[in-house]
């Protein structure tokens, strides 16, 4: 808990349950919408399609922050569900014609269906059992993926046109500009969703279950319940990442969705901050632009030191391990808790707390 | 209640105004007469670094190459090659990279980034050359902007497969054995069709090779049990040879048959005394195999201290698929046209052949507007004593 939070009184109700109650965390959203407003026109195309990849992403680990990080149930199964939702989509849009919306918004009902069928195995088994369970529906969807040829065009992978919807269709000199705002619409919405779905009952008792799932049966949760929905909803946000990126990359092939991309979510929500959607957030910008970031100091270091050039990979994998252990060692609750404690730092600022 | 709706609205018409007004002034890349931008997508870490490597090295000496010999028309390559790593994901974002960084050509490697990005470069129209050779890249209706410059895999199998069966007396038994990913599994359907069509005396099957094993006696075994006599391999070298390895150390009475990526001097030096006997079909021209276009390759690398010998038939690939693009290039140049991937594209096919100096498939490439498939000629070649000596040159499946 912040320490922020202290000294803020409430005169009624509706002050108390306002997601913001400070003057500075007012600033803060003013501060982030003008940052959010000005990106795509400060950033060349290159970078824009970078944050688009981590709009995606974004909405994928609070998916995967629901399951994990408020529900306590470890998944290897992240990389198979974001496969349904992709698979989904650009099937219902390409081979049934039906309008973008419609095939996006019927994806995620299709992955969060597939979770909750996925996810029964939780209530039988937890932890590392779980883990491997999960890991088993990783491996299952993919495998399906690879050798079902419904899912390829002929001999090549299944590619989908161009998004358009009625008169409006993405053109190409401003893809990445136009993508830009639709999955920022996606991600704010997204993440407010999860926000005040921890505000809610049904919230309350995945993190009741996470807790202490005896004790939370002992208060009246109904564990079957809260579990089987935690994975339909968990599995439908990652679902609509899957979707959003079926129709951003234009193609759908098993390969983005193997195992590795599995891990990767998992370090997204551990770098981040279990159990907070601010983490989810931040973890998904930082493990996408860590490679990124690699790249760019190897090339610009690359002429004095042109053995790296060709090892840019391995240096990824190298840095990819040692950022997951330095958060595990050092700051197991994530970026999301260094930021707490800046802030925190700021406001009693020459007193240490 | 009011208050939200009212920030709500506030808040919805601001983001309507602003995705209204004009994004921000797009470049259309107009061409300036500088140097020429292409991006390389190269494996050198990855599952088929051993191959990718003399790939890319190929592709930048005759960069450097042609740089030095003045450019083309004066105007110089100036290329940006980055590892990928065999990941997709990877080779999209590097694939964006390029194309913010104003290329226009890209060079990618393997078959599974070629055909993720294959929708991508046709709707960019940015015309993409790779060292995938699969059949679903050669068809324009397809695939307008991918190039595919060596007789396709399917057309390798087929080269291998009538090998097979000229020189099996009897019902051949193929174990057919690829990489088990979109390259290895590109050419097994029509394989599968060849051995119907022309009635062949074959009976195969296909074993995924499961990736980062250690070796391969359990496929053996499998391939043993079906009674195969002949193994048809559909990965790089490195696997390749451990099959060989593999077969040499059971003793099993089984002969190899490479398509191109294992079809090198690499697999013959990895497999050591196992690889003697074994089959190569490979449509580019090893040094062995002394075609006149080894000349400028092998000129180029004595003056770096290097031979064609040492860099081996992958680096001959790299450079003259390099070529060709070039090549097209240099059409769109002479026409005195803007450089530009539409140009590009309607240059390489409208230009004729493009003379290989016998290096890949029957000597030249071409492509036309209702196909881009490059070459259709192979050369099978066997590993006898530590070399690849040719048996036939520029073999077309019939």
């Amino acid at each position: 808990m912040s320490a922020t939070a202290t000294g803020v009184y409430h005169r009624s109700y509706r002050r108390e349950s306002a997601l913001r109650h400070t003057k500075a965390e007012y600033f803060r959203l003013a501060l982030m919408i003008v940052g959010l407003l000005v990106t795509p026109y400060v950033l060349d195309n290159y970078w824009l399609s970078i944050v688009n990849t981590i709009l995606i992403a974004v909405i994928g680990a609070v998916g995967l922050n629901i399951l994990v990080g408020f529900t306590g149930q470890i998944s290897l199964g992240q990389g198979g569900f974001l496969a349904i939702g992709a698979f989904s989509s650009a099937l219902l849009y390409q081979r049934a014609d039906l309008p973008a919306p419609l095939s996006i918004a019927c994806a995620v009902v299709i992955t969060a269906v597939a979770g909750a069928l996925f996810g029964l195995p939780a209530l039988r088994i937890k932890g590392l059992y779980l883990a491997i369970a999960t890991l088993a529906s990783q491996e299952i969807i993919v495998f399906v993926a690879r050798r079902w040829t419904f899912l390829r065009d002929g001999s090549a992978p299944l590619t989908v046109d161009r998004l358009s919807l009625g008169s409006f269709e993405i053109e190409r000199q401003y893809f990445e500009w136009q993508w830009y705002w639709i999955l920022l619409t996606f991600a704010v919405l997204a993440v407010l969703a999860a926000r005040n779905l921890f505000r809610s009952s049904l919230g309350r008792s995945f993190m009741a279950v996470r807790d202490q799932d005896i004790a939370a049966s002992a208060i009246g949760v109904n564990i079957t319940r809260a579990k089987v929905t935690a994975f339909a909803v968990s599995s439908g946000f990652v679902g609509l990442a899957g979707a959003l990126s079926a129709h951003y990359t234009e193609t759908v092939t098993w390969e983005a969705f193997t195992l590795d991309v599995s891990i990767l979510y998992l370090a997204m929500i551990i770098v981040g901050g279990l159990g907070t959607i601010a983490g989810s957030v931040y973890g998904a910008a930082f493990m996408v632009l860590v490679p990124v970031f690699i790249q760019e100091t190897v090339g610009a270091v690359g002429d004095s030191v042109p053995v790296l050039l060709s090892r840019v990979p391995a240096i990824e994998q190298v840095v990819f391990g040692l950022v997951i252990i330095f958060f595990l060692l050092f700051e197991p609750r994530g970026l999301a808790q260094i930021w707490q404690r800046m802030k925190d730092y700021i406001r009693f600022w020459p007193f240490r707390y | 209640m009011f208050r939200i709706r009212w920030t709500a609205t506030l808040a919805a018409s601001a983001l309507v105004a602003l995705t209204a007004c004009a994004p921000p002034g797009a470049d259309e890349g107009g061409d300036e007469g500088g140097a020429i931008p292409v991006g390389v997508i190269a494996d050198l870490t990855g599952a088929t670094g051993d191959v990718g490597t003399p790939y890319n090295d190929g592709m930048l000496g005759y960069i450097d190459w042609i740089n030095s010999e003045g450019g083309i028309e004066g105007r110089e390559i100036d290329a940006t090659s980055k590892d990928y790593a065999y990941d997709v994901p990877t080779a999209e974002r590097l694939y964006k990279e390029y194309l913010n960084e104003g290329a226009v050509a890209i060079q990618g490697w393997g078959t599974g980034d070629s055909e993720a990005l294959s929708g991508k470069v046709s709707q960019d129209e940015i015309p993409f050359m790779s060292a995938s050779y699969a059949e679903a890249l050669t068809d324009p209706a397809q695939a307008p902007y991918n190039f595919v410059v060596a007789p396709t895999y399917s057309d390798q199998a087929r080269v291998g497969l009538n090998w097979i069966d000229e020189d099996s007396d009897a019902t051949a038994e193929v174990a057919f054995f690829h990489n088990d990913s979109p390259f290895g599994l590109a050419p097994l359907a029509d394989a599968e069709a060849w051995i119907e069509e022309k009635g062949l005396d074959i009976s195969m099957e296909a074993y995924p090779m499961p990736a980062g094993a250690a070796n391969y006696v359990g496929l053996l075994a499998r391939a043993k049990a079906q009674g195969a006599k002949y193994v048809l391999i559909q990965n790089v070298s490195s696997p390749a040879a451990t099959v060989a390895k593999d077969i040499a150390a059971q003793n099993l009475d089984m002969r190899i048959v490479c398509l191109n990526w294992c079809s090198d001097e690499l697999f013959i030096e990895t497999a050591g005394d196992a690889a003697e006997g074994s089959v190569l079909v490979q449509p580019f021209a090893p040094v062995t195999a002394d075609q006149e276009g080894h000349a400028d390759i092998e000129a180029y690398l004595s003056e770096k201290g290097s031979s064609l010998e040492e860099e081996g038939v992958h680096y001959v690939q790299g450079w003259y698929t390099m070529h060709i693009l070039a090549e097209g290039i240099r059409q769109v140049l002479e026409d005195g046209d803007d450089l530009s991937g539409p140009a590009i594209k309607e240059a390489l096919e409208t230009m004729g052949p493009i003379d290989t100096g016998g290096v890949v498939g029957t000597g030249t490439v071409e492509f036309s507007s209702d196909s881009h498939r490059g070459s259709t000629g192979s050369g099978v070649y066997v590993a006898e004593g530590g070399s690849m000596k040719p048996l036939e040159t520029g073999v077309t499946p019939e």
